[in-house]
């Protein structure tokens, strides 16, 4: 099985990371695996999982499927204003 | 027709006069101004500054969605809303949100409904400078209930 390229960009509390993160994953990853995968890469944040997945125009779901090489941001809790 | 709706993210410093301006119609007779700004203590800390940052492109798709959905509940308004990415010192604007609309009923409750839904839903984050001890990113709502499906 052939791997995907994902990039991260990180905001927010993962900015002590960097700004982004890059890693490879499976075609056909969830989005649920890509957080885990980045969680393991953040030395174990547990933030990872109180925040989501995004790409420009939407918040991505657990389930969906990356296929292709695929930009992402992490959105931890959100606090504006 | 003019445009109704203006919803961005700022970089420059925000601009209450220009909020104003575009919210202001002849056939309007109330506008409701809401500023968010730097205060200079939080839970017992004094602080210097603050950070804000900010995935622009949702931040604005979410104000937008927040806009029309004010127009939905309360009809003919004007909405603008910015936001600032950046750092700003105490008394910094951090978000304006002015709405305009025929009645005053109108506009305080379309801006109270704005800026509480921009605080659950849009990507901005605080990072609080302190006098005494590190900076720290301040907790928040998750989004992980609008995840789009």
């Amino acid at each position: 099985m052939s791997d995907i390229s994902i990039h991260v960009k990180l905001f927010g509390a993962f900015r002590k990371f960097g700004e982004s993160i890059d890693f490879s994953m499976p075609v056909g990853s969830t989005i649920a695996a890509v957080k885990k995968a980045l969680q393991q890469k953040l030395n174990g944040e547990g933030l990872v999982f109180d925040s989501v997945l995004a790409n420009n125009s939407a918040i991505l779901r657990d389930h969906d499927v990356l296929d292709k090489d695929t930009e992402l941001s992490i959105l931890p809790p959100v606090c504006g204003g | 027709m003019s445009e109704s709706i203006h919803a961005s993210v700022s970089t420059e410093i925000l601009n209450i006069q220009s909020a104003y301006d575009f919210v202001t119609d002849p056939v309007h007779g109330a506008v409701d101004l809401f500023i968010g700004a730097v205060r200079n203590h939080h839970e017992g800390q004094s602080v210097q500054g603050m950070t804000y940052d900010v995935h622009e492109a949702l931040a604005e798709k979410t104000f937008m969605e927040i806009c029309k959905e004010a127009q939905k509940r309360w009809g003919d308004i004007k909405i603008y809303i910015s936001h600032y990415k950046g750092q700003l010192d105490i008394g910094g604007i951090s978000v304006i949100i002015a709405v305009g609309s025929a009645h005053r009923a109108e506009s305080f409750e379309a801006c109270r409904y704005s800026i509480e839904e921009l605080k659950k839903r849009s990507p901005v984050w605080k990072q609080e400078h302190y006098e005494h001890g590190p900076s720290e990113w301040l907790p928040g709502h998750s989004l992980k209930s609008g995840a789009h499906g």
